[in-house]
């Protein structure tokens, strides 16, 4: 039997947890209306699966470098706040506000860029420290009362409001999400760029010797998930028609634990884009699972760490076992 | 060497500066007897966990499980306490039982992680979300309280005008001085933090000595989580919310290398004393606690940063040595 491709294996067994999960609810929480098989359900499920998916697109760029970024929820939640600012001091259109997130958005990731490629501070330290800041600086600039009581701030405007629906049921959050995704998985197969994200993760030293621009490459990865960020919170703000201190809390898990689930190991070098989407959608029929079954939503918690832990010590005892192989093959060549 | 190691004095100038501009810009209630004991409690819970995780920052490791462990264990004792009738029994049962629970949950990073060579970091994200799940359930997502005089006395008691965590705090620091300056374990501990292929290569057994650094920061983390249960009397799920990064941030003020192998007791605890009065005197100048993450997440960069800078220096002096010799 010829022995099958690492990858397509990996991606055979993220797909295969994502049926077991999906026919498992089904027998239990039955399928038709109201159910959890059905059309309704599955597009809330995607629907819900498509910020950690979108963001979970720059995280899996960071995680291939070898590193990895905690902040994405505090970030959200600073990129939510600034555009309330704007939604409520200001008369600027729209479209102005949405690009002032979005650079706020940029601007995080450039900061945690600065911090890990050019401090060289460890990205979960630099990022748990900038996790805290963002989320700080959230609610410095929080809109409060005339008591200093932070305000939600709802923000209502029509064009605002239009990007929290979409087509019929296909909305606009989905759509979006499906092109981040694609060009995502572009970048990184059909580009320089992509192939130079797999050599450092795989080794900094000899990325730097054949030439690649480490530091560049990592500042890119942060930049770009700040830029992912962006799209999620102006995506939450919208649906949630405002913006509050407290979005994004404990978010930073999600992008990760998609990656993680959809075979992107963090030891960097492997993965891709389209694993994280089958990551994001196991993690979010997860959650909508657990609620059909109308059992205590603190059981989520206990059942994701159990099953990132389960899925990196997997990949932890495969990845040894491939290069015992490997390493075994070499030696029977070496001795022919 | 003619240049001042700025590092060794660095700390007490620190502490110095920061205790005058305090008294400085708010006398009266910075320099009250009570607000003595406010800094002390506060200062005790984060240097308890401190001389605890510092074995895991020593060996290269880390913990983000901290907060969550800790709201956890102060679970257990609340709950454990009330099943058993919330008798003097009952309490000592209760703190012997969240005890346990970080024992064991320091056991079972250190396995996973030794085990199958996963970062400490990814382990202890993903046991974060477990614990504050079981914290949840065990709640059932409430806060519950406890008001057992036995059990409050562990907070709140006086001895000789100092509250007994403060006790606490220095016994556990001068177990874990003792522990990692005169015994062949801590000696083991900086070897495998400072390289842990030759520590393993010069007989160590670096996987015993990992686990058993795990166990001794789950076991402070709860102990740190039971002092706060009962200072505050109640357990929730967002007890201790925070102190992950305050543990952190007070070992890195106090000089204990992220990267391993470098770091003392003696200043993670200076580091906890100024996390005390970095908390307490931004409550004074009247910053809410929200905004103080900004001050905490700036002080872990700089930190971090200056310390990967020095070693890099370190390395390239080394080269240049041996280039010397060589020529």
């Amino acid at each position: 039997m010829k022995k099958m491709n690492q990858t397509t294996m990996r991606r055979l067994i993220s797909v295969g947890m994502l049926a077991v999960l999906v026919i498992l609810f089904t027998i239990l929480a039955g399928a038709g209306k109201g159910n959890f098989l059905h059309f309704d359900n599955l597009i809330e499920i995607v629907r819900d699966a498509s910020i950690p998916a979108i963001i979970g697109v720059g995280v899996t760029f960071i995680i291939i470098t070898a590193g990895i970024d905690l902040s994405t929820g505090s970030a959200m939640a600073l990129v939510g706040m600034v555009m309330a600012n704007i939604y409520e001091y200001t008369l600027w259109p729209f479209k102005v506000m949405v690009l002032c997130g979005i650079l706020v958005g940029i601007l995080c990731g450039l900061i945690n860029g600065i911090i890990v490629a050019k401090l060289h501070v460890p990205e979960f330290i630099g990022t748990l420290a900038t996790m805290s800041v963002y989320r700080a600086l959230t609610y410095i600039i929080a809109i409060k009362d005339a008591n200093g009581v932070i305000q939600s701030e709802p923000m209502t405007h029509s064009q605002y409001v239009w990007l929290g629906y979409g087509i019929g049921k296909f909305y606009y959050l989905i759509m979006v999400m499906l092109v981040v995704v694609v060009i995502g998985q572009i970048i990184l197969r059909y580009t320089r760029y992509g192939t130079n994200l797999y050599s450092v993760g795989a080794s900094k030293k000899a990325a730097t010797l054949s030439g690649i621009n480490v530091e560049r490459v990592q500042m890119v990865a942060y930049i770009f998930t700040g830029f992912t960020v962006a799209i999620g919170a102006i995506f939450t703000t919208a649906r949630l028609q405002s913006a509050t201190t407290a979005i994004g809390t404990n978010f930073e898990f999600n992008p990760i634990a998609a990656a993680v689930v959809g075979g992107v190991a963090l030891s960097g070098g492997s993965g891709d884009v389209i694993g994280t989407l089958i990551g994001a959608l196991f993690m979010a029929t997860l959650e909508n699972g657990v609620r059909k079954l109308d059992m205590n939503t603190s059981y989520q918690y206990i059942i994701k760490g159990i099953i990132i832990i389960a899925v990196v010590i997997f990949d932890a005892v495969y990845k040894s076992r491939i290069d015992k192989a490997a390493k075994e093959q070499g030696a029977k060549e070496g001795l022919e | 060497m003619k240049n001042i190691n700025w590092g060794k004095y660095s700390k007490p100038i620190i502490l110095v500066v920061f205790i005058i501009l305090l008294s400085i810009l708010r006398p009266k209630a910075f320099l009250s007897l009570n607000n003595f004991s406010n800094v002390l409690w506060s200062v005790s819970v984060i240097g308890i966990m401190v001389s605890g995780t510092i074995f895991v920052f020593l060996i290269g490791g880390i913990d983000l499980s901290i907060a969550t462990l800790c709201a956890f264990s102060a679970v257990v004792v609340v709950e454990v306490t009330h099943y058993l009738g919330d008798t003097p029994k009952a309490v000592a049962i209760g703190v012997a039982a969240a005890l346990a629970v970080g024992l064991l949950a320091g056991l079972l990073h250190g396995i996973i992680i030794t085990t199958f060579h996963i970062p400490a970091f990814l382990v202890t994200f993903a046991t974060q979300s477990i614990f504050l799940g079981l914290a949840m359930v065990f709640t059932n997502n409430k806060i519950v309280s406890c008001t057992v005089p036995a059990f409050t006395a562990i907070g709140s008691r006086k001895i000789l005008g100092f509250p007994m965590p403060v006790y606490f705090m220095i016994v556990i620091a001068v177990i874990s001085w003792f522990v990692l300056r005169k015994t062949v374990f801590g000696r083991y501990v900086y070897a495998v933090g400072g390289n842990e292929t030759a520590a393993a290569i010069s007989g160590i057994n670096t996987r015993r000595s990992a686990i058993m650094c795990y166990m001794i920061s789950g076991l402070t983390t709860a102990l740190g989580g039971i002092v706060l249960a009962s200072m505050t009397q109640q357990a929730s799920s967002s007890t201790g919310a925070g102190y992950t990064n305050d543990v952190i941030t007070a070992g890195v003020i106090g000089g204990v290398s992220l990267l391993g192998g470098e770091g003392t007791v003696t200043g993670a605890i200076f580091g906890a004393v100024l996390m005390g009065l970095l908390n307490n005197g931004l409550n004074l100048l009247s910053v809410p606690s929200t905004h103080a993450g900004l001050v905490k997440g700036l002080v872990i960069i700089v930190a971090v940063a200056f310390d990967a800078m020095q070693h890099a220096d370190q390395s390239r002096k080394k080269v240049k040595k041996v280039k010397k010799a060589q020529a």
